[in-house]
């Protein structure tokens, strides 16, 4: 199996780093590229205490696995590939992302990374919520998945 | 008709719970979700916060599958809300 995809409840469980190197690995793939995605403690000004997930379970699962599998045809069939997303109240400091590729070369393995994060922020149906220092909170604004000839 | 609406993302400003039930003219489709979203966002007060979402949402069949505005809804049919996205 090379490609595992996931969506991890916060409060049941934490993303793992050592999950994701041990699912990569493989003797056939010289390059490893790791990206992880944390909650960071601003946003535009704005002290950052926590961010809540919102997560359309099915689409997204459906959404990872297309964008995944049309990394790996475009750059590298024999690719693994590890994606995990989580969904529910994560504080600053904790991951809410972890794609890990292996692959045969160095460059495949950055671009299978790159790519599937950025594919990832417009077809993937996932929602921030921002929570502040003061005590409100805000969901963020996104990119519309209705396409743009029909929105006036 | 009475169509079941799964709330997403800031769409859950419109209620506390999960799902929305939304009052429809028999054989509404999507169009005519929009235009009573749109009332429901005026009469709670959430234009400042929900302003383009009867615009700029997409919504997905219970396959999953995203729909247009010309699709007939069931009565009772459940219908999710993807307002603008932006995980990662």
């Amino acid at each position: 199996m090379t490609l595992h995809t996931a969506i991890v409840k916060a409060e049941e469980d934490k993303i793992s780093l050592e999950k994701a190197k041990e699912f990569i690995i493989s003797k056939k793939n010289g390059a490893e590229s790791i990206f992880i995605g944390k909650v960071r403690n601003e946003n535009s000004g704005k002290k950052v205490t926590a961010v809540t997930y919102d997560v359309h379970d099915q689409a997204v699962i459906k959404s990872f696995q297309s964008i995944c599998n049309d990394a790996k045809t475009k750059f590298d069939k024999s690719s693994s590939i590890f994606l995990e997303h989580t969904k529910g109240y994560v504080p600053v400091g904790e991951i809410s992302i972890l794609i890990a590729v292996s692959s045969g070369h160095r460059d495949e393995a950055f671009k299978i990374c790159r790519y599937i994060l950025e594919e990832i922020k417009h077809k993937s149906p996932i929602w921030k919520k921002e929570h502040y220092t003061e005590g409100n909170e805000e969901w963020l604004p996104g990119h519309s998945l209705r396409p743009k000839e029909e929105i006036k | 008709m009475e169509i079941q609406l799964k709330l997403y993302g800031s769409s859950k400003m419109l209620s506390d719970k999960e799902i929305l039930n939304v009052d429809l003219p028999n054989n509404s489709n999507i169009k005519k979700l929009r235009s009573a979203l749109s009332k429901i966002i005026s009469r709670k007060y959430l234009k400042n916060n929900l302003e383009n979402l009867s615009k700029t949402a997409a919504f997905l069949s219970e396959a999953d599958e995203v729909i247009n505005d010309n699709y007939k809804l069931k009565n009772k049919e459940l219908i999710s809300i993807i307002p603008p996205i932006g995980g990662g």
